[in-house]
């Protein structure tokens, strides 16, 4: 039986190395790295998640993914994104290839923002509008495209809805929402499932295999354990290093999961699928 | 209600209010169409009257678009027009130049030259110190990225540039009276060619910002969103920028200082109409607009022949409003 | 004969234009720019109060249809309209009484809209003496009034005449000044310092701060006037101020103090100047005189 060839990789990660400009104790200490020599690969049709302890440096990998680090921030090795380096991408270019669920930028306080939901998602379809994105309105194709994702996410009853008086579980489906609308060839999330319920949480894990399915790639930055381990590739981020990236099938994976915090959690195998308990 | 029917209705006020302008003044009461007869009358209501009402109105707008404009590029609510240290540019501006001036022109002789540069020279000597102000903001944020390093600069700015200030009247005492007199927001001396100026700017301005609401949309998503989106935030905050230095510039140049109505405008539509910033910053410009009109009006109206100042009647009626509000939603 | 008529036409024109010519009235005021009356006028605003007093000096107060409402001297000024202050006056208001003369402090902005409205602008701002007399030479003009400049020379001798009354011992001795209750004092650079030399005193502050500098109450100290001339208000506070309780004028109570009718009369730079310095002479008589060593 032949393997099926591995499809090219759409990210490629080599040697990164980040120490972040706010990051740095004084100007005499040299700033403390972030990321150290990291290597990933991202291929086309998978859902990767990255886990690990606190302060290992999760977010800051997905936003170098998504080259969303500061200015000052200072980066060594290489990112390229079908084979060209990220910086050499167009903005405009790298909106339509990525997407980006962010948590800081998240909206917690939505007093400001009189945006409906509808606006919200709609937002998402930036990237795909002709410069003076004000004078061109909406096409057919990309309204259909905000209904369809609205719908997806159970958002379509909301879609009238000012941001400002949804409960933070709507508020973030919409986010996601908005994520999706850009049906970008790779999904960058930081913490999705933050304030949602059990029940949002299992159709975000529906949501987002299908997506993989359908050729996407997903990259999510995830805490909760359980969700993670319905991931195709696992990577364990410690300390600013990959200590183990694979199939939460391999053993290895999840030994370098269990070693990544501590020991103090236990992976079991339930009705044919992963689960990670406490270790009391 | 949409966008199109709240921009009428808000015109159709601002027209009326201004009609009621035309016949407030002085004390007496005259209609229009009486006083036509009689030539001082008929000049007061259109070279007094008219032009300072509609100047009013043209001024708000101004100020009521750059309120806008400040709490979408900062996301934040009590952003106001004059944040980047436009006002305290505009006011050393005006000291420098009376300052040079009385110092150029100790004799009599000296004065002539400078007689007629300062009436219009003033004007322009207060926009030209707002937008150098906000360019010094710009700088010392080391660019137009971060929102908060501009907001940090801008205070900096104001505080530095009104110490310079200050230090300037303490080495010429005389200039003083004159410049407080011509920051003192007022819109007692607007004539037409000021109404044209400040239109036209206006008009323009909003069809700019309006063009680029979208982006300021997606700003409101955060900022690392908003690049993720392939919003290009650096062309966007400095053009977004140079509008509001433009536009406080111009209102502070023939105005001077109004405070209040570009804080207030934004938040009265938002709290009356929840919309988007293309609808935002158009409403915004016009709630503006009615919002010093009629100040202006009831300014001269209620203790008339005696004026208040209009600054005055900006807070009571822009915060009044807003505190009805506010308890009426409960916050 | 063709050349005689000729000369009788241009003789003739030019005594028309020579007439007319006699007849307007240019006048030049502190801003350089030059204001051309067509005769002299009759119904005058005037936007600062010490040009109030000096219209009505010139006895033009009949002549006055608008005053500021600082204006507050003499008494006939109490029934002219107020018009506004001399930074926001009232265009309105002064568009209505129809003035075919208004007369203020050069504020750049006002008078723009002013002459913007057609109305004739005059711009003084009497400061100093040479400032004073040259006011009222410009308001003689334009008033018609030809005895302005003896009006303002009476003034002048007004004053020798004042400074002939000074009791001997006070001559040349150092006074204090005081116009404002935050210690902004008159140097003699000011039309109050002026009044004080020309009276024949020394005065305590010295030149090169401005005409009202704010001073340091201990360098007031060390400079030990002879005698201190303060608002009333401020007199009692004066002991209390720190250290000048130790002052030879506060402890001698060497101090005049100055009602708000005294003070306009001296810091105004105005007609006043006679009745203030006489108020001031009267007061300086009356106090001992520090004797020789002090």
């Amino acid at each position: 039986m032949t393997t099926p060839a591995t499809p090219k990789p759409l990210l490629v990660i080599k040697d990164l190395s980040v120490s972040l400009e706010g990051a740095r104790r004084s100007t005499k200490v040299a700033p403390v790295p972030v990321l150290r020599s990291v290597n990933l690969a991202v291929e086309p049709g998978t859902w990767t998640a990255i886990v690990g302890p606190n302060g290992a440096g999760k977010t800051t990998l997905l936003r170098a993914c998504a080259n969303l680090l500061g200015r000052r921030d200072n980066i060594s090795g290489t990112i390229a994104l079908m084979g060209v380096p990220l910086g050499s991408w167009a903005a405009k270019d790298l909106a339509v290839m990525m997407a980006w669920l962010g948590t800081a930028d998240a909206f917690s306080d939505g007093d400001l923002s009189a945006l409906t939901a509808w606006d919200v998602v709609a937002l998402g379809r930036l990237p795909h509008q002709r410069w003076w994105p004000a004078l061109a309105p909406l096409t057919p194709a990309d309204e259909g495209v905000i209904q369809a994702v609205m719908m997806q996410t159970h958002t379509w009853q909301l879609r009238a809805k000012p941001l400002m008086q949804m409960s933070s579980g709507e508020r973030q489906r919409v986010h996601i929402a908005r994520a999706l609308a850009v049906k970008a060839k790779m999904v960058l999330m930081d913490e999705p499932l933050l304030n949602l319920d059990p029940p949002h949480q299992a159709e975000w894990i529906q949501l987002v295999r299908s997506m993989a399915a359908s050729g996407q790639a997903v990259v999510s930055v995830l805490h909760e354990l359980n969700a993670a381990l319905y991931a195709d590739k696992v990577v364990v981020l410690v300390g600013g290093r990959i200590t183990c990236s694979g199939a939460v099938s391999d053993e290895k994976t999840r030994a370098a999961i269990t070693d990544a915090f501590s020991n103090r959690i236990e992976i079991r195998q339930l009705d044919g699928h992963w689960v990670a308990l406490p270790r009391l | 209600m949409k966008t199109t029917s709240a921009a009428a209705l808000l015109f159709f006020a601002s027209v009326m209010v201004c009609l009621i302008g035309l016949l407030v003044g002085g004390g007496n009461f005259q209609w229009p169409w009486v006083a036509g007869q009689d030539a001082v009358t008929a000049t007061i209501i259109g070279e007094i009257r008219a032009p300072r009402s509609v100047g009013a109105w043209a001024a708000g707008s101004l100020l009521g678009l750059a309120g806008a404009v400040a709490q979408g590029i900062f996301r934040n609510p009590l952003a106001d027009p004059y944040l980047l240290g436009s006002s305290s540019g505009a006011a050393l501006a005006v000291a420098l130049c009376l300052s040079a001036a009385g110092w150029l022109g100790a004799d009599v002789a000296g004065a002539a030259f400078w007689g007629g540069l300062l009436a219009v020279g003033l004007s322009g000597a207060a926009f030209a110190g707002a937008l150098l102000a906000v360019l010094l903001t710009v700088a010392l944020a080391g660019g137009v990225a971060q929102g908060t390093r501009l907001l940090l600069g801008g205070v900096v700015v104001g505080v530095v540039l009104g110490a310079l200030t200050s230090f300037l009247v303490f080495l010429a005492p005389n200039v003083l009276l004159n410049m407080q007199g011509f920051m003192l927001g007022s819109t007692a001396l607007l004539n037409w060619s000021a109404v044209l100026r400040m239109t036209a700017i206006g008009a323009v301005c909003v069809l700019i910002a309006m063009s680029l609401a979208k982006p300021l949309d997606a700003l409101q998503l955060g900022e690392r969103t908003a690049r993720s989106l392939g919003v290009p935030l650096g062309r966007i905050n400095m053009a977004f920028i140079v509008l509001l230095a433009i536009v406080t510039g111009t209102a502070v140049a023939h105005t001077g200082l109004i405070a209040f109505v570009g804080l207030a405008a934004p938040h009265v539509v938002r709290a009356w109409l929840p919309c988007q910033h293309r609808a935002l910053l158009l409403l915004s410009s016009l709630t503006g607009g009615l919002l010093l009109l009629t100040a202006d009006v009831i300014a001269r109206w209620i203790f008339a022949p005696v004026e208040l100042p209009v600054g005055l009647l900006t807070a009571l009626i822009g915060g009044g409003y807003l505190l009805w509000r506010m308890r009426r939603v409960g916050l | 004969m063709q050349g005689r008529l000729q000369w009788l036409v241009g003789l003739a024109m030019s005594l028309v234009l020579g007439a007319s010519q006699a007849a307007t009235i240019s006048l030049r005021g502190d801003d350089g720019v030059l204001l051309t009356l067509d005769k002299p006028a009759t119904r005058v605003v005037t936007l600062l109060p010490s040009l109030a007093e000096v219209v009505c000096d010139l006895g033009a107060c009949q002549r006055l249809v608008g005053v500021d409402r600082y204006t507050n001297w003499p008494p006939q000024t109490a029934a002219v309209p107020v018009v506004g202050g001399g930074l926001d006056p009232q265009l309105e208001a002064i568009f209505r009484v129809k003035p075919d003369l208004i007369v203020m402090a050069p504020s750049s902005r006002v008078i723009a809209r002013l002459r913007d409205l057609g109305l004739p602008v005059l711009a003084l701002e009497p400061k100093r003496m040479a400032d004073l007399k040259r006011t009222y030479s410009v308001i003689g003009q334009a008033l018609g009034i030809a005895t302005a400049d003896q009006q303002f020379q009476a003034l002048q001798n007004g004053l020798k005449g004042v400074r002939a009354a000074v009791v001997k011992e006070w001559l040349g001795k150092r006074v204090y000044f005081e116009v404002s209750d935050e210690l902004y004092a008159a140097a003699p650079d000011s039309f109050v310092g002026e009044t004080l030399t020309a009276l024949g005193f020394e005065n305590a502050i010295e030149n090169g701060f401005g005409p009202f500098p704010k001073v340091n109450p201990e360098w007031v100290l060390r400079a030990q006037p002879d005698a201190l001339i303060v608002a009333e208000g401020t007199q009692k506070g004066l002991a209390s101020r720190p250290g000048w309780s130790g002052m030879r004028a506060v402890r001698a109570g060497r101090v005049c103090a100055m009602s708000q009718t005294e003070a306009d009369a001296l810091v105004r730079p105005g007609p006043r100047l006679i009745a203030g310095a006489r108020w001031l002479v009267n007061c300086i008589n009356e106090m001992p005189p520090p004797a020789g060593s002090e």
